[in-house]
């Protein structure tokens, strides 16, 4: 897959997404936030509109994209918001995770990631109020109430596809 | 009128007014803002035994505003990377029109018997498209996704900078005094001022990058604004071009992380200080001056259009556009705006003669009207003319 990126000086930048074959997915970020996105049904097509975010919207329609608020195993419970920044989600903790096998005070989740864990789901059983002696294990369900981006976080490492040391800023970490 | 405050209420209001039925006809706002202008001055309504709108200091000021920001936000746009980066296809563009359209205002203008300086204030008038209308039009029919919108940008970044090397030459120019000693003086004092400019913007990175790292936008604002205005006022007081000025302190900004910032906070301010700009430039002009520079108005009109259509036609050859696509562009970069009028605000004020003074206001206000409406109404039929001219389009 290529994206292009062209500069549109005094407006913003422009991406052109290759999709299947001939057609093209253009988007155009204003400076002022609002996004426009575009297809190109084939090369030499003018660009038809598909529709027009604003900043904020755009932001929550590409997470929606990028699958962060879809939750494989709470299809119908997939978040709780509680204001701007703040959720309530629902964590599977995979094989590979780091957290496997280790008690809640030895994975300095609230340290490290900025997220408490409010409740584990283990098969039919609910563990409330977990203490820090509280073993975790695979394919336990973490109840945590964080950021989005801290929820986002330990998505990754209770997936396992990152470890702890990872830098969370770099996106080629994952 | 009774108060001041109530005649600039009244000229708001005016400018408001155009600004909707611009938008309900689909039209741009600046011809209009400019009619509004036009009707409301002592010229129109004032003969017709009406309470006119006077020129008054305090309509003046808010228009000098305007152009300061049109300027700033000029430079804050721009950048020497961007510039770089875009590289040579840019840059022959730019320079395909600047060549084809600079040399055809001049020419016009010693034809038209007037001295050399009068001639280049001509060519720069007829040479500037507008970056305004034209970068509105283009997300407003959707070609901003399209090849077409590159040179057309393109040609506008260049034009932009040419412009601003432009404003501080002939501000030089027209500042010249018949003494050559003071003359001297005067654009070595100039010269200075914006090289110290120059260097406080090059050098001066992290400085602009603390004076707005603040929280409170009241603050943010209000020293951006002193900055701009302060340095574009010092700027005018020593005979230099406070757009110029404005413009350094624009690219001041453009390298620091509060661009953003700017571009979200400063747009509204102007909005309305621009459009006062250009209000006040139709309070100034006696449309009977502009019925007598008609023949030189037609003249402009009739070679300047199909000059810019071709070098626009050409610009969109050069970055292998086809046929219908470098017929956009053609159409794009014929509407004239903003720019003419600063040019024309300048020759008035700093130029001497009836020529610079009454002749090139006047045309500046007739020329613009007709360039604008005729540029929206090309691009918006582009489709049309492509068909019309496809026997002749070498492509």
């Amino acid at each position: 897959m290529t994206v292009y990126e062209t500069d549109l000086p005094g407006v913003g930048k422009k991406f052109e997404v290759e999709l299947d074959g001939e057609r093209r997915l253009v988007v155009v970020i204003h400076n002022t936030g609002r996004r426009e996105v575009f297809v190109r049904p084939e090369p030499d097509a003018d660009a038809e509109k598909l529709f027009d975010l604003s900043d904020r919207l755009a932001r929550q329609v590409g997470t929606i994209l990028e699958g962060a608020y879809f939750q494989p195993i709470r299809t119908d419970s997939i978040e709780t918001v509680l204001s701007d920044d703040a959720l309530i989600e629902w964590v599977n903790v995979g094989p590979e995770s780091p957290f496997v096998g280790g008690t809640l005070a030895e994975t300095r989740l609230r340290e490290e990631i900025g997220v408490s864990v409010v409740a584990i789901q283990r098969g039919e059983e609910t563990i409330t109020n977990p203490g820090p002696d509280t073993e975790i294990g695979t394919d336990d369900t973490l109840v945590v109430l964080g950021s989005r981006d801290a929820c986002r976080r330990l998505h990754d490492l209770a997936a396992g596809d990152r470890t702890l040391d990872d830098d969370p800023d770099d996106p080629d970490a994952t | 009128m009774a108060t001041l405050l109530l005649e600039l209420g009244a000229a708001f209001a005016a400018i408001a007014l155009a600004g909707s039925l611009a938008r309900a006809l689909g039209q741009s706002v600046i011809p209009f803002y400019i009619l509004a202008g036009l009707v409301v001055n002592p010229f129109v309504l004032g003969t017709l035994g009406l309470p006119a709108i006077e020129d008054r200091e305090v309509i003046t000021v808010l228009a000098e505003l305007g152009i300061v920001f049109l300027l700033f936000f000029l430079g804050l746009e721009f950048s020497f990377e961007q510039l770089l980066a875009s590289g040579d296809r840019m840059t022959r563009v730019g320079l395909l029109d600047i060549v084809v359209n600079f040399p055809v205002g001049v020419g016009l203008g010693l034809a038209l018997g007037w001295t050399p300086i009068e001639a280049v204030v001509l060519g720069g008038i007829v040479y500037i498209s507008s970056s305004a209308v034209i970068t509105k039009s283009l997300i407003d029919l959707g070609w901003i996704a399209n090849a077409e919108s590159e040179p057309v940008l393109g040609t506008l970044v260049f034009e932009d900078l040419a412009i601003a090397v432009y404003l501080a030459l002939l501000a030089a120019l027209l500042g010249g005094t018949a003494d050559l000693g003071a003359a001297l003086v005067d654009v070595a004092v100039v010269a200075g001022f914006f090289l110290a400019l120059v260097l406080a913007v090059a050098v001066g990175g992290g400085w602009f990058e603390r004076m707005l790292a603040i929280r409170s936008n009241e603050l943010f604002v209000l020293r951006a604004v002193a900055l701009a205005v302060l340095i574009a006022g010092a700027a005018l007081a020593i005979g230099a071009s406070e757009a110029v000025a404005a413009f350094f302190v624009g690219m001041g900004f453009s390298s620091t992380d509060h661009v953003h910032r700017l571009e979200t906070l400063l747009v509204p301010l102007r909005d309305v200080f621009a459009a006062v700009f250009f209000f006040w430039i139709g309070l100034r002009t006696d449309p009977r001056l502009v019925v007598g520079v008609a023949v030189p108005l037609a003249l402009a009109v009739v070679l300047t259009a199909p000059a810019k259509f071709v070098s626009g036609y050409y610009g969109g050859r050069l970055y292998d556009l086809d046929d219908r696509r470098s017929v956009r562009v053609a159409c794009s970069l014929v509407t004239r705006g903003e720019f003419s009028l600063i040019i024309a605000a300048l020759a008035a004020t700093q130029g001497t003669g009836p020529v610079l003074t009454e002749t090139v206001p006047a045309f500046a206000v007739g020329y613009v009207l007709v360039m604008s409406v005729l540029g929206t109404t090309l691009m918006d039929s582009a489709g049309t003319v492509e068909r019309l001219l496809e026997p002749v389009l070498p492509g």
